[in-house]
């Protein structure tokens, strides 16, 4: 739980839409938000909801059509390009970069908004972007090239020009997209470490359920033509309402895995074994569309399998057999 | 940081070398010492050398100097803003623009009953500075919805087709001495220029420089992209009209005086990123200014070598060295991550 959670930005009856061959095309109507300093949140909803719309209007690029977006209680369009850039830090998914650029240049950016034309760095500066190395965890990078980092390092790499920017909110649209699990999971970590040391209100648009849950301190989820549903994950999951982000009943959000699994009939098998090692024998079987044991299948300790008087060191082992008896 | 700096002393004394190099270059060859002798003390050996100096060979190589910082200049500007390793005046057309405008000028201006001597230094660079600019913002709408630099260098070329077809039809209907004064302007000379020409030149490549140096900065967070360069407080819009105005008086003024000058615009900028090994157009700017006016003095200066009969058309010059220097860049593993 966030200590006195503030807003940092707040949407009151946000509509808009693009203007398509004169047509225009509303996709979002009537959105209420309010974002939070000292939370992390993340943005889920189907591809093409409006979520990138969403991040565009934040950013400005996007004017609402409607209602009025409010930064810590000013309107966002009153305020001038560069208050908001002192304000609002963005990282989008992926981005050119020049290759010839230095982590430490890169980060420095993020003191644009701050320095005057010549664009040349005060100690203050200098510190700030230190500090936003630091916070990343990037500072042993500062002098490498960007064309020589990997994806997830030049992400972080992103983030930390974002933190230096030193603006209350930061977006991020979908940062992970392009990453490996074990990258993913270090950026969502990083990202709610400094929400909270930093103050920060942050917001993420992912598609990532598992680490979301894992990580978020509040969920928006977004779908066609509802109003934004907003609250814990945890109080999401427990009353159901998670439910919203699967379009048909075939996907079933399994509350005691906490991920969404394709729902179907699990048929009753008799296996003997510790639970959490027969649910995973079990998806083996339904994988190879058995639908019924004639005998009990026993699960061994150190892992093994056993029919009557047959044992088998794998599953792999297991469907083998059967298979062959089957023939 | 320390190489970086101590590479303008370098680069800058090997730009005073070659624009005394360039000076004593030419069908007659002037000693140094003479050069140095003549300016400083004001005796010359021989009167014809300090005819040459003054009316041909300085204001030459003044118009190398202003061409080469003019065209890396605007060359810089349009990578960046475009995020595209192959643009550049000439690349893009722009030049080609200023050409029409030339064109326009000197061969439909016959066809209307203007004499060439109706046709002042101000109207011709006028002309060419008005079709560049044309130019810039119709590639603009086209280059800012696409990423790709096949598309842009598509565009560009078919651009470049569509004048010299334009240019084409205007010749057939001018007369020969406006054609031959066309033809003789689309080789490229810097040494045709008296010395109002190159007052009024270094004025334009002056205004067209100026904003240059105030947009470090800008330029700098452009290069990631103009969502991120607003994110960051640039207003994009009002840098997208300074680099059109910058870039279009630029190779518009230089374009019209000295005629096309290839590949000076595209290549410097990445000769310079490469010494400098940075993106950061603090150092960038003034580093393609310094290479460009080297470079180009150079070029010159072996057009002018005594051996060749008379001098070289610089324009096949710049192509003869720039073509090779470029192929092998875009051949170069990662040229466009380096970039």
């Amino acid at each position: 739980m966030a200590i006195d959670p503030h807003i940092a930005l707040e949407g009151r009856g946000i509509s808009l839409g693009y203007v398509q061959e004169g047509r225009r095309k509303e996709i979002l109507q009537d959105l209420d938000f309010q974002l939070f300093t000292g939370e992390f949140t993340c943005l889920l909803g189907p591809n093409g909801v409006g979520k990138s719309s969403l991040v565009k209007s934040i950013l400005g690029e996007l004017l609402p059509w409607k209602g009025n977006m409010l930064l810590q209680g000013k309107a966002l369009r009153s305020l001038d390009i560069q208050e908001r850039a002192k304000q609002v830090a963005v990282v989008l998914a992926q981005s050119a970069y020049p290759g010839t650029m230095t982590v430490g240049q890169l980060v420095a950016l993020g003191r644009t908004p701050y320095l005057g034309w010549g664009g040349k760095l005060q100690e203050e500066d200098r510190k700030k972007v230190y500090q936003a190395m630091e916070d990343t965890r990037i500072s042993h990078l500062q002098d490498e090239r960007l064309s020589e980092l990997s994806d997830g390092q030049r992400q972080k790499a992103m983030i930390a020009r974002a933190l230096a920017q030193d603006g209350s909110v930061i977006v991020l649209d979908e940062p992970t997209a392009y990453l490996d699990l074990v990258n993913r999971l270090e950026i969502m970590h990083l990202l709610r470490e400094f929400t909270r040391t930093k103050r920060k209100a942050v917001l993420v648009v992912t598609h990532d359920l598992d680490i979301a849950l894992e990580t978020a301190d509040r969920f928006w989820i977004l779908n066609c033509g509802l109003p934004l549903l907003s609250g814990k994950p945890e109080d999401l999951v427990l009353s159901g309402q998670i439910q919203a982000l699967f379009p048909s009943d075939r996907y079933r959000f399994n509350v005691a895995r906490g991920r969404v699994e394709w729902s179907q009939v699990m048929p009753d098998y008799l296996i003997e074994g510790p639970a959490e090692k027969v649910y995973w024998v079990k998806k083996a079987l339904v994988k190879a569309g058995i639908t019924s044991l004639e005998q009990t299948l026993v699960i061994t300790e150190p892992f093994g399998l056993r029919v009557g008087e047959e044992s088998f060191p794998s599953v792999q082992a297991f469907l083998w057999n059967y298979f062959l008896n089957q023939k | 940081m320390r190489h970086r700096n101590s590479l303008f002393p370098i680069v800058g004394l090997s730009l005073g070398l070659s624009f005394l190099l360039n000076l004593c270059l030419g069908t007659v060859w002037i000693p140094p010492s003479e050069i140095l002798a003549g300016v400083l003390q004001g005796t010359w050996e021989k009167a014809s050398w300090e005819q040459i100096f003054v009316n041909y060979r300085l204001p030459k190589a003044l118009v190398a100097l202003l061409a080469g910082i003019g065209l890396s200049l605007s060359g810089l500007q349009m990578q960046t803003f475009f995020r595209n390793p192959l643009a550049g005046p000439y690349v893009l057309g722009v030049s080609a623009g200023a050409g029409l405008g030339v064109a326009l000028l000197m061969l439909l201006g016959s066809a209307f009953g203007i004499t060439m001597m109706g046709i002042t230094s101000w109207a011709t660079a006028g002309a060419g500075i008005l079709g560049a600019m044309a130019v810039l913002a119709w590639v603009g709408v086209v280059a800012w919805r696409v990423k790709d630099s096949m598309t842009l260098l598509i565009v560009g070329l078919m651009f470049g087709s569509a004048v010299s077809a334009v240019i084409g039809i205007l010749s057939y209907f001018s007369g020969a001495e406006s054609l031959k004064l066309y033809t003789v302007w689309s080789m490229g000379s810097l040494g045709a220029l008296n010395w109002a020409q190159v007052g009024l030149l270094s004025l334009l490549v002056f205004a067209g420089a100026l904003p240059v140096f105030f947009s470090s900065k800008a330029y700098n967070a452009l290069l990631l992209g103009e969502i991120y360069a607003r994110s960051m407080g640039i207003r994009t819009q009002r840098m997208r009209w300074i680099m059109i105005g910058s870039t279009g008086i630029l190779a518009g003024s230089i374009t019209a005086f000295c005629g096309p000058i290839a590949f000076v615009g595209i290549a410097v900028p990445h000769v310079a990123r490469m010494l400098w090994k940075s993106s950061d157009h603090r150092f960038l700017f003034p580093g393609s200014a310094l290479l460009g006016a080297l470079i180009l003095l150079l070029c010159d200066g072996l057009s002018h070598l005594p051996f060749w009969s008379s001098a070289l058309p610089i324009n096949a010059l710049t192509s003869l060295i720039g073509a090779p220097l470029v192929i092998s860049m875009v051949l170069k593993k990662n040229f466009s991550k380096d970039f």
